[in-house]
This record gives C-alpha cells, sequence and structure tokens, in this order.
C-alpha cells in the first residue's frame, strides 16, 4: 500500500514536472514562416511550375455530366455546411453536375480515407476533399488519381501531387495579418491575447497561428500573448476553455482569436455571459449565422475572414474545369462563375482572394 | 449441448452476412468484385488484428477500452524511437510492438494485482496512454518513411494485400489457441466461473495477463499497419477503435458475461460490418444512414440469438 | 423476506462499515478541496465567484447525467449512448423551440421522449435479455446516425430568450446549478428510503436473492433506465441552453466522462453499491481538474496523460481502501 501511494505520487510528480518543464504551447507548428510587411506590400510572387498529380487514364469528360463527391474534414459544423452550400450551387448553375457531401461524424483522419476509397470503388468521377491530415490522406487521394478521377482540394491541402488542384482561401501569412491586424485595431498595440483552437495536430490553424505569431513579432511586438488552448471542434468545451482563460486573466486578458468556426462564436458567447462585451475583442473565422446575435449586440466588431461559401463554389468551378480539360497545368488563372477570373499561385494553388471581412452592416445579408 | 448453442449463433450470424452480401451485391455491381472484396479485407484489417484478442478478453468477462488509446501511443512511439531516438526502422518496430504489449501488460496488472474492474481500468488508461501518446508526440507527425516500409500496409503478396496475409494469419492461430488448446479453455473457464476456475487449478490471473498483453501487441501491430498505410503519424489515431472491435465481436456471439465465444463469430462479425459500411456507400446511403444501419443490425442479431436461445443467463 | 435484509444497519458496531460506504465520497470532496486551495494559492482568480461559477454551473450538466448513470451502474448495467441521447435531446429542443412551440413544450418533450426511448432500450434489456452493453452500443450509432440524417448537419441558431434555461439566475446563481443540487438531493433520498431505490441496490447486488426476495428484476431495470432517461433528458435541456448555438453532433467522449464521473464517484462497475452524491462529486472534481490544470499552465499536451494519471490514482486508493475495510 505504501509503495502504491508512492509510486502514484512519484508518477504524478514526474508527470507534472514534464508538464510543467514543457515549453509553452502556442498552437502554432514550426515550419518556416514568412510574415507580410506590415504596411500590406504584397510579397512578391514568384512563379512556381506547376506541381499538382495527374489523373491517369481520365475519360473525356468534356461537357458530360459527372458525379462528384465532396468530402470535408467533418460534417456538422457551420463553416462545412457553408462550403457545401457553395458546392451545390455551383452544381446547380453549372447544370451538368451532379454533387454531394458526406463525410466522416468528427475530424479523424482514419474514417475520411475510408469515406473516400469507398467513393473511389464506386466509380465518381470528381472527389473534392478538405484534408484532416496533409500526408495520411495521399495515398488514398493517389489512388483516386491512378483510377482517372479528378481530385480537386479546398480548405486543407494534401501533398501537392496527390491532387491536382487546391483551392487556398487565403495565404497563410495573409489570414495571419488580418488577424492580428484586426486585433489589434480592437485592442490597441500593447493589448494581451489568448487563442481557442481546434486540436494542436490540425494543420490549417496550426500554420495560421505560426504566421500570426510570426507576423507580431515583426509588426505589433508589443502585443503579447498569453495562452493558446485547444478546443477540438465542439461547443460546449470551446465555451467552457474561453470561460476559463477570462475567469483565469482577469482584467489582463484583452483579446481572443477563435481558430474555428466553433471557437469564435463559443467565445463570444463566454464573454457576453461573463458581461465583458466590449472590454474583451473577439476576432476570429466564423460563420456569419452563429455570430449575428453577437455583431448585432456590438459585442464583436467584426468577423474576419473568407467565405466559405464562395470557397466550396469556386472549387466546384474548378473541378468540373478540371474535368473539361480547360484548366490544364501550367495555367495562370481561371474563370470560376461569378467570382471572375482567379488567380494560380504557388504552382497548383489557386487563390480565393482577400479575407473578407463581415460586420454588423453586411452580416445580414448573408444567411448560412 | 454447448456447441449446439453455439453453433446457433454462428449459424444465424453467418447466413445473416450471407444474406448482406447478396443484398449488397444486388444493391451495386461494384461490391461484390474481387479488387473490392480484397480491399475492404484490407481497411478492416488493424480493426480485425485488435478483434482477435478482444475475443480473449470478452470470453473471459473482462473488457478493453484502451486499445485505440494503445495503437495511437504505439504509432508515435514508432516515429519517435525511428526519428528522434534515431534507431534503425526494423528495430524501432520492434519496440514498438514491445511497448504496445507492455500497454497491455500494464492493463492486465491493474486487472489481475490490484483488482480493478476491467471496464474501469481500461477506461483509466485509455486516457493515460492517448494522453502519452499526445505528450511524447508534441503534435509533430513523423514521416518520409522509406519505400520498403509501406509494403506492409500498402503493398501485397501473391494479389493479396499484404496486411489481409497477416490478418489471416493471426486468426488461424487465435482459433486454434482458443478452441483446441488448454490455454483456449482456461480462457473459458475463467469467463464462465473464476472461482471454479481457480479452484480446479487453473491459473487466472496469468491467463489474463497473456491475454491484455497480447491485446497490447496487436494493437501495436494494428498500428505498425496502419502507419504504413497512411504513411505517417499522428497522436489520434485509433480514436474509437475500441467501440468498433467491441461491436465487431459481440455481434460474433460473443457473450459480455464470458464464457462463450468463438474467434469464427468474430470474423463473421467483422466481416458482416465491413459489408455493410462498404456495400451501403457504394449503394448510395451516405454515412449517417450506415451508422443506422449498422447499430440496427447490432440488435437486432442480438435479440434473434437470444429470441432462439431460451437458456441465456442474464 | 423483508427489507430487513437490505436496509443498511446502522448500529454502533457498525459505524465503520457506514463510514466505508462513503469513503469514496469523502474521497472526492477532500480532493476537491485539495485543488481549490492548492490552485487558489497559486492563482487567486481560481477563487473568484465567476470561476466557481463556471466550474459548477458549466458541467452540472454532466453531473446530472451522472446521477442516471450511476442508477444505471448501480443495477448492474451500463449505458454508453448518454452522449449520443443528449445531443438527440438538445437538438429536438432547440428545434421546437426555433419552430415556435411554446417554451414548456420546448423543456418538456424532449425529455418525455429521452424516458421513453430509454425505457424502450431497458425493456429490451430486461425483456429480451440482450446484454445492456450491447443495446447500448447499438443505440448510440442509431441515435448519432439518426442525428445526422435528420438535421443535415445544420446548426439551430436564433433560440428565444425565454428558451435559455442554463442562462438563467435566479437570485445570481445559475439555474444549473440549482437542478443540480436539487436532483441529487432528490435522487439520494430516493434510493435510500423507497421500495424502488432499494430495489435497484438489490438487483444489482444480487439478481437471484433479490428475485427470491419477491422483486421484479425485469421492471426494475426498465425503471431504472426510464429514470435514467429522466436525468438525461434534463441534463440535454440544460446542454441545449447553455450557448446561443446548438450543435447537431453529438458531443465527444460524453459519454465516456459521465461513466467516469459516476464510477470514480464510487459506484462500484460491480453493481450494488455507491451512491448518487459520489457521481456528482465526481463530476464536479472533474471539471474542477479541467480548469485547475489551465490555471496551473500545465503543458497542453500533457493533459489528458495527467487527466489519465489522477482517474488512475483515484481508482487505485479505491479498490485498496476497499480492501482494508473488508
Amino acid at each position: 500500500m505504501k509503495t502504491l501511494t508512492l509510486g502514484i505520487v512519484l508518477g504524478l510528480g514526474l508527470m507534472s514536472g514534464t508538464a510543467f518543464a514543457a515549453s509553452a504551447w502556442t498552437g502554432g507548428d514550426d515550419l518556416p514562416t514568412s510574415p507580410l510587411a506590415c504596411d500590406g506590400t504584397p510579397a512578391a510572387a514568384t512563379a512556381k511550375p506547376y506541381d499538382g498529380g495527374e489523373p491517369t487514364g481520365a475519360p473525356d469528360r468534356m461537357g458530360k455530366k459527372i458525379t462528384v463527391v465532396d468530402i470535408p474534414k467533418l460534417i456538422g459544423i457551420g463553416y462545412f455546411n457553408a462550403t457545401s452550400k457553395g458546392i451545390a450551387d455551383a452544381a446547380a448553375e453549372l447544370g451538368n453536375v451532379d454533387a454531394k457531401t458526406d463525410g466522416p461524424t468528427k475530424a479523424n483522419i482514419d474514417e475520411q480515407i475510408t469515406f473516400i476509397d469507398n467513393y473511389i470503388t464506386s466509380g465518381v468521377d470528381g472527389i473534392l476533399f478538405a484534408a484532416n491530415d496533409p500526408v495520411a490522406i495521399a495515398p488514398v487521394l493517389k489512388k483516386a488519381l491512378s483510377k482517372g478521377i479528378n481530385v480537386v482540394g479546398y480548405d486543407a491541402n494534401s501533398t501537392p501531387d496527390a491532387r491536382q488542384w487546391f483551392v487556398n482561401q487565403a495565404e497563410f501569412n495573409g489570414i495571419g495579418k488580418s488577424l492580428i491586424d484586426n486585433m489589434a485595431k480592437e485592442i490597441g498595440e500593447e493589448g494581451a491575447f489568448a487563442i481557442v483552437t481546434s486540436t494542436f495536430t490540425t494543420p490549417n490553424q496550426a500554420r495560421w497561428i505560426a504566421e500570426m505569431a510570426a507576423y507580431a513579432a515583426s509588426c505589433h511586438p508589443k502585443m503579447k500573448w498569453l495562452e493558446t488552448v485547444e478546443a477540438q471542434e465542439d461547443n460546449n468545451l470551446s465555451f467552457n476553455q474561453a470561460t476559463t482563460l477570462i475567469n483565469k486573466y482577469g482584467d489582463e486578458l484583452k483579446g481572443i482569436f477563435g481558430m474555428t468556426s466553433v471557437a469564435t462564436p463559443a467565445s463570444a458567447e463566454a464573454v457576453t455571459q461573463a458581461g465583458k462585451c466590449g472590454t474583451i475583442a473577439v476576432v476570429g473565422l466564423a460563420t456569419p449565422n452563429a455570430m449575428k446575435p453577437y455583431v448585432e449586440k456590438d459585442c464583436v466588431k467584426s468577423v474576419v475572414l473568407w467565405n466559405p461559401v464562395d470557397l466550396g463554389y469556386a472549387a466546384m468551378h474548378v473541378l468540373r474545369a478540371v474535368a473539361d480539360g480547360s484548366l490544364k497545368a501550367g495555367a495562370t488563372s481561371v474563370k470560376a462563375g461569378k467570382l471572375g477570373e482567379l488567380q494560380v499561385i504557388n504552382g497548383s494553388e489557386i487563390l480565393l482572394g482577400a479575407p473578407y471581412t463581415f460586420t454588423k452592416d453586411s452580416i445580414g445579408d448573408f444567411d448560412f | 449441448m454447448t456447441a449446439g448453442l453455439l453453433k446457433r449463433h454462428e449459424t444465424i450470424l453467418a447466413g445473416l452476412t450471407v444474406l448482406a452480401l447478396i443484398v449488397l451485391a444486388l444493391l451495386s455491381d461494384k461490391f461484390f468484385t474481387a479488387e473490392n472484396l480484397l480491399n475492404q479485407g484490407r481497411l478492416m484489417s488493424e480493426v480485425g488484428l485488435v478483434a482477435l484478442a478482444m475475443t480473449f478478453i470478452i470470453v473471459t468477462g473482462g473488457i478493453d477500452l484502451s486499445v485505440g488509446s494503445i495503437l495511437g501511443l504505439t504509432a508515435i512511439l514508432l516515429g519517435v524511437f525511428w526519428q528522434n531516438a534515431g534507431m534503425p526502422l526494423p528495430l524501432a518496430m520492434a519496440a514498438a510492438l514491445a511497448c504496445g504489449t507492455l500497454a497491455g501488460l500494464g492493463n492486465g496488472l491493474i486487472v489481475t494485482r490490484f483488482r480493478v474492474p476491467p471496464l474501469i481500468a481500461t477506461l483509466a488508461t485509455l486516457a493515460l496512454y492517448r494522453g502519452l501518446a499526445e505528450g511524447i508526440s508534441q503534435a509533430r507527425s513523423v514521416r518520409g518513411y522509406p519505400e520498403w516500409f509501406f509494403y506492409f500496409g500498402q503493398g501485397e503478396l501473391l494479389g493479396v494485400p499484404f496486411q489481409l496475409w497477416i490478418l489471416g494469419l493471426a486468426t488461424s492461430v487465435s482459433a486454434v489457441i482458443l478452441g483446441m488448446t488448454p490455454f483456449g479453455r482456461a480462457t473459458y473457464a475463467v469467463g464462465a466461473n473464476e472461482t471454479a476456475a481457480r479452484f480446479s487449478g487453473i491459473r487466472a490471473n496469468a491467463t489474463k495477463l497473456w491475454i491484455y498483453s497480447a491485446a497490447g501487441f496487436l494493437s501495436a501491430l494494428a498500428a505498425v499497419v496502419f502507419v504504413s498505410r497512411v504513411t505517417t503519424t499522428r497522436s489520434d489515431m485509433g480514436t474509437g477503435l475500441e467501440l468498433d472491435v467491441i461491436t465487431g465481436v459481440v455481434l460474433g456471439g460473443t457473450s459480455i458475461f464470458g464464457g462463450r465465444g468463438t474467434i469464427v463469430g468474430t470474423a463473421l462479425g467483422l466481416i458482416l460490418i465491413q459489408a455493410l459500411k462498404n456495400g451501403l456507400a457504394l449503394s448510395g446511403v451516405k454515412g449517417d444512414g450506415t451508422i443506422v444501419v449498422i447499430g440496427i443490425v447490432l440488435i437486432g442479431a442480438i435479440l434473434a440469438g437470444a429470441v432462439f436461445d431460451k437458456n441465456r443467463g442474464g | 423476506m423483508t427489507d430487513a435484509a437490505i436496509r443498511r444497519p446502522i448500529g454502533r458496531a457498525n459505524w465503520r462499515r457506514f463510514l466505508a460506504g462513503f469513503g469514496q465520497e469523502i474521497v472526492v470532496l477532500l480532493a476537491i478541496a485539495v485543488l481549490f486551495v492548492v490552485v487558489g494559492a497559486y492563482n487567486q482568480r481560481f477563487l473568484s465567484d465567476t470561476n466557481i461559477n463556471s466550474i459548477f454551473a458549466g458541467n452540472a450538466y454532466i453531473a446530472i447525467a451522472a446521477i442516471g448513470m450511476s442508477l444505471v451502474i448501480i443495477s448492474g448495467h451500463i449505458d454508453v449512448s448518454v452522449g449520443s441521447l443528449i445531443g438527440v435531446i438538445a437538438t429536438i429542443a432547440g428545434t421546437l423551440a426555433v419552430s415556435g412551440y411554446p417554451i414548456w413544450m420546448a423543456w418538456s418533450v424532449p425529455v418525455v421522449f429521452a424516458v421513453a426511448v430509454n425505457a424502450g432500450v431497458g425493456a429490451l434489456i430486461a425483456y429480451a435479455r440482450i446484454p445492456s452493453i450491447v443495446v447500448t452500443l447499438g443505440m448510440l450509432s442509431i441515435l448519432k446516425g439518426g442525428l445526422i440524417s435528420a438535421t443535415g448537419g445544420a446548426w439551430i441558431t436564433d433560440m428565444p430568450e425565454g428558451f435559455m434555461l442554463a442562462q438563467m439566475r435566479p437570485f445570481g446563481i445559475p439555474s444549473a446549478v440549482y437542478f443540480m443540487v436539487a436532483l441529487t438531493g432528490l435522487a439520494a433520498l430516493f434510493m435510500r428510503y423507497t421500495d424502488f431505490g432499494r430495489a435497484v441496490y438489490a438487483v444489482g447486488g444480487n439478481l437471484e436473492a433479490a428475485r427470491a426476495a419477491g422483486l421484479s428484476p425485469q421492471r426494475t431495470v426498465v425503471g431504472v433506465f426510464a429514470l435514467h432517461g429522466l436525468f438525461a433528458g434534463i441534463a440535454g435541456i440544460l446542454f441545449a441552453t447553455q450557448l446561443q448555438v446548438i450543435q447537431s453532433t453529438v458531443p465527444p467522449n460524453l459519454e465516456l466522462t459521465v461513466i467516469t464521473a459516476a464510477v470514480i464517484g464510487g459506484v462500484s462497475i460491480l453493481g450494488g453499491t455507491g451512491t448518487v452524491i459520489g457521481s456528482t462529486l465526481a463530476a464536479i472534481l472533474f471539471a474542477t481538474i479541467g480548469s485547475a490544470l489551465i490555471f496551473l499552465n500545465v503543458s497542453a499536451y500533457w493533459l489528458r496523460a495527467v487527466l489519465g494519471l489522477l482517474i488512475l490514482a483515484t481508482v487505485l486508493a479505491d479498490m485498496a481502501r476497499r480492501r482494508r475495510s473488508r
């Protein structure tokens, strides 16, 4: 009994020791960052050769009806409901596309791979995806390519050779800049902020946070990062985590970043219920419907980010263009329906455009 | 008498499976092709390997909820041993397998030495092992394995996926052990009546230790196959695996109260579930519909078994 | 045979056994107290009333669900579908509220639904003799898939103000806390002093003896599950009204958390012992640990490992305590 207690105490002690000694987790990954200039001059675009994959033996699909499946990271959250709507809108507009969305109920790579595999077997013509893990999804996507299926990604990339094109909502460093600039506008150059993200293994969020850190270090050096907490994609957990942050830092906390479409409304709710509307700023990615109550009450000044419906819309148009053969390797731009010409960057990525900001005036115009 | 009862459930299950296969083949012409069936075999290998050990565990009246976490932990360790500790890859694989076995042994010790009920013990280790995976990996993935490593998860031997050979071998060995060796008989005895088993000289604790360690080993083996299949490691690999495994084992007729169950039943259960998941998807049913069908099939199959078996205790 | 055999003896010579019956609850209470003292010393804001409020109120629904789960486990069964059920309850409640039905309906219809569903589950277990883990495993899938099918993954927003039960604060204390305390107390009294309550313990402890004593195990099991549905339903309503948005997916890992809370609180998985007070305290302990780990700046990477170790330590301590008191 004594040995047992001793063992447990020692174990706890060791674990806690490591836990404390470990460097503070920012949520960012440790890939190289490339922060933009503070005044917004765009970085010089270096032309890269096309580095996407190619399907083998793809049949001629020009003008013919195609079946497309969209497999996002998970279904059941506002963000991917919106991209799904965009895809459906584009399919309806094109008229010769049969599109549906299917996917796992949690952001798990194991299940996503199985979904994609099943659809490959069922013989779809095109696959749209948002990857839970860029490397893990590559083998199954390459299998799709080898069966002549057109593969286009959006929102979360895979390794370039596993898909033909990737529709990027915005460059990682551009997003980092927008978020930090907006926060600096609301809380000032010396404000302290915290971050609520999904998990530390989600690649997109990790990249954004890393870019945010690099940009803040060079252009808003006096802003203070307090802490990052993970909240998966769960509403209640995000709310609880945000509330704990507010409780822990008290008056020191001036702003909260929500890095997912679940975290931002939950953080706004936490700020509202804590009675700190107007005292703590909330900036982040979210869909308009979830944020309307807070924007209308002036609790949240602006919801920054891109339009996910447009993202899905563009992805669908790109896939159609690829299937038709009108979008080839080496192209510098592509026409995406009502969005006009979209630029090709980084070899095989298509840029959606500048981040979109929903404010009190504009948020009422959207319904997703 | 017992053999007759056992045959009952497995027969019903076999009938159900055949029926399902026929219906699914009719619903989609892409289902019953050699290529698809072999591919499904590849995809169910990880769950299958773990389910073999889980059969033994549930036959003894226990359960192991931590198998998914052990898979995640050993996957991470594989990467860490290879990349951070610089071990040659075969050695790293062996070390990861050893760690998985140790983790399973840990479960067994908690259950036998400290007499913690398996449900609670493995509930705790589910969190602990997953936590270790997250802590050790520090959210980093390990990639860039040599080409030969991908053979385990993506390669083929004589046209059949490699991991399916492993699964087949493991299944045969398990079936022999459970059905025809003294160890297997001891397993059934412990599950049917542990006190009586001890009194007749069976070393119940040793049996359990072996079984839980085997679960750890097979989870680690599944991890190696999985990492080889997706070419990277993540700390969240294997989440939810335990529920899939338990569903397959229970569907196969293994009684949760212990004392009954066969490897053949487990195999049939897993095949049925995989066939449903795949066949329904191919005939246009989306993910959510498939989950509902599997739930209904699970309850229905056990209900059917219970209806035919009037002597079922409980 | 009367309930003399089932009622707990409280003679002088049995004080030790009486205390041992509450041992685990005291351990949990002590753990909570220690945490508050230690973390409060490290960061005073841990003891602020807003933080204490959020610890208790934010997780009250877990405690309430754990009450029902404790009853199920005491009766010798288990339910792994409670997380999915709560997700479904929340969605039904939100949909009713948004579609213009009166608030009282939006609150009560889902609860009735939960009771009905779980009574059905209980009937399958009791009369069809299907093991509880099997039925609830199947139910988990059916409810989860059904939820996504029905909602298409869409969130529910724009719910009327009067619907937000969990956000109401009579006398400044969140309503969830009232529910948690009241329901725990009521359940504890119910289990202790009613025939049904004692029947649950009996059925879980020794089925044959209970049957010989004239109890009907089947009706008891159905009743227990129905009761469990009641608590899960109430938990679901509170869960639904905490935020302005209801996700139509089931909260991940909720069933594991609820089961762990019940078990840590002293409910023995072998059935027949444990109290609901213990499970409520354990749910509070969990919430406290979750908050404490953030206040203590424990690296996020090691959070779950620490939690797992704590659960293990509590369980081992409990087993050691049981062996000693035998």
